[in-house]
């Protein structure tokens, strides 16, 4: 008897056809109009910056709608995802098919990823097109104050960008993970964005923890450290100059922070499905 | 279409292959057992048409969902051509319709029996034909560029067909098929049973529709509360033994006593006189101009 393996084609069939359902519905529109109205409207309301260099306004505004609008759109478009193929029992069609359980989870949140990616890039994109024309427009204005060449460094933008999209992918396999063994979708969701906000603010618990010196509070900070990605460590588009570049050593441990993270959780989204009675 | 497994098969391997299956869910957080099958054993063989009847909740649809390793038995198991169902090898000869298919109302028929072509492996320059085929089989090419969303029940039903046909199985497993489907449907159905059964499928269908089963099955399996009550073939079910039925024009009430005379001087008593009925669903198909055999497909 032939076996069946593991196959990178299922898993991108799945996936593309996740995509493809995602991008046809009005969630992922509305998000993507309401980011995008937020990038190019950053441009008339930079007088309430407090003071803010301006381009470090724009792009706070640009990454600040990625997050906020990607992770809205990551959770509830990889539960929706997940529970639809439940729900409408399309899942059973596709798993009475030789096709692995673990290719069915991986293509889900490829899928995501693919989601996520197309949001992320399209917003760097225009994010760096404000940028660029404002720059230019700054430098004209002001030639005393960019005596250097421009300031901004576009590789940067595009860096910061694909932090956010790393971001969103540890943020989508987590909210996998629970829908995995979740009953409904509402728990997936709201679940999701509790996640969120620990992996925001775990660093916050963790340095609470660590001030209070006792054995229990190290242990529990340990544990959530452990259990929860924290989040802070993608934000690194505190400037946009390239001197400010964090290096390609950093650069490769968080690439293998936010990996590993992504991996641990498709792989017990994976443990948790295996069983699941569809 | 050919059927190639069909004939690749050792003789003695079942198609399906069930021993003391039993099916337990926990219901409720105290999680009380809900036995849904209930020690079944069965066995379908290579080339036939088996139904699998029963009421509604007798364990008809678990029972399918088991064979398809879509869930694990509490005991026993399922072997599929002699494979065990837990293992995915076993599904890449079933083609499988679900009990009121749904499917991604984003594509189109013609992208969706794509899609599951691909799923099971099946590529090359040929694969555009094989779609064709299929979909013209189950009489949707007129209607296969359109978005599945707009498909009537009748057309999910047969373009579930044609993603569970396209990868030539040697088995087909189709849970209530025409399940919410008209009449003239349903014996379009029927008539592509028959075909596929010509071709050397193994067809294992779930109904409760039970006159629609007896014409096209083979042997039939009846399931109520998970237990298999009676199993044999159609004919051995509904025939009694001993006894014939004779359809003759209407007879004068003198004719009539004449040949109950002449059957009882040769030692034969005639049991009864009734009018020859016709199934509804005859009159049905015969009002709308598609009897059985005819208009296999529709617009």
């Amino acid at each position: 008897m032939r076996p069946v393996r593991f196959s990178l084609a299922r898993v991108g069939l799945i996936a593309g056809n996740t995509v493809r359902e995602a991008a046809r519905q009005r969630l992922f529109n509305l998000f993507v109009v309401l980011a995008l109205m937020l990038v190019l409207g950053a441009r008339w309301f930079r007088d309430f910056s407090f003071g803010a260099p301006e381009l470090r306004f724009l792009a706070d505004c640009g990454f600040g709608a990625m997050a906020f609008f990607g992770s809205a759109l990551t959770i509830t478009a990889t539960a929706q995802l997940f529970f639809s193929e439940i729900e409408n029992r399309t899942a059973l069609t596709l798993l009475a098919k030789p096709v692995w359980r673990a290719e069915f989870i991986v293509g889900k949140l490829v899928g995501v990823a693919g989601l996520t990616l197309l949001f992320c890039g399209l917003l760097t994109v225009l994010l760096a097109a404000v940028l660029w024309t404002r720059e230019g427009a700054l430098m004209q204005e002001f030639p005393d104050n960019f005596a250097q060449g421009r300031v901004v460094s576009y590789a940067m933008v595009a860096g910061a960008g694909a932090m956010q999209w790393l971001k969103l992918l540890i943020l989508g396999a987590l909210v996998l993970l629970v829908a995995s063994f979740a009953q409904t979708q509402t728990f997936a969701i709201v679940t999701g964005f509790l996640v969120l906000v620990i992996c925001h603010l775990q660093h916050l618990a963790l340095a609470a923890y660590e001030r209070s010196g006792s054995l229990f509070g190290m242990t529990a900070s340990a544990a959530i450290a452990w259990m929860f990605p924290n989040f802070q460590v993608f934000a690194w588009a505190d400037s946009l100059a390239a001197a400010d570049f964090p290096g390609w050593g950093q650069v490769a441990r968080v690439v293998s922070y936010g990996l590993g993270y992504v991996g641990l959780g498709t792989a017990l989204a994976v443990f948790c499905f295996r069983k699941r009675e569809i | 279409m050919a059927t190639p497994g069909a004939t690749e098969a050792p003789a003695k391997v079942p198609a399906v292959e069930i021993r003391g299956l039993v099916k337990d869910f926990a219901i409720g957080l105290r999680g009380v057992k809900l036995r849904a099958v209930d020690h079944l054993d069965l066995t379908v063989e290579a080339g036939q048409v088996f139904g699998l009847l029963g009421p509604n909740g007798s364990g008809k649809s678990t029972t399918v969902k088991l064979l398809l390793g879509l869930l694990e038995p509490t005991a026993g198991q399922c072997r599929v051509f002699g494979v065990s169902s837990l293992r995915v090898e076993a599904r890449r000869e079933v083609g499988y319709l679900p009990e009121a298919p749904y499917f991604y109302r984003h594509l189109s028929g013609r992208e969706l029996v794509h899609f599951y072509a691909r799923l099971c492996g099946e590529s090359g320059t040929g694969l555009g034909k094989r779609i064709a085929d299929v979909i013209a089989l189950v009489g949707l090419a007129e209607a296969a560029d359109r978005r599945v969303g707009t498909y009537s029940k009748g057309m999910l039903q047969r373009i579930g067909l044609a993603q569970a046909l396209v990868h030539d199985p040697r088995l087909l497993i189709l849970d209530e098929p025409t399940a919410g489907v008209d009449p003239v449907g349903s014996a379009e159905m029927a008539a592509l049973i028959g075909r596929l059964k010509a071709q050397g499928k193994t067809i294992l269908i779930t109904s409760h529709l039970l006159g629609q089963i007896e014409d096209i099955c083979d042997r039939v399996a009846i399931l109520d509360r998970g237990r298999l009550m009676v199993e044999g073939a159609v004919a051995d079910l509904v025939n009694r033994a001993g006894r014939q039925s004779l359809v003759v024009e209407e007879m004068p009430p003198g004719e009539l006593a004449a040949l109950r005379a002449w059957m009882e001087a040769r030692g034969r008593k005639l049991l009864a006189v009734e009018p020859a009925g016709r199934r509804l669903e005859q009159v049905f198909l015969e009002q709308v101009g598609r009897g059985k055999g005819e208009g296999e497909t529709r617009p």
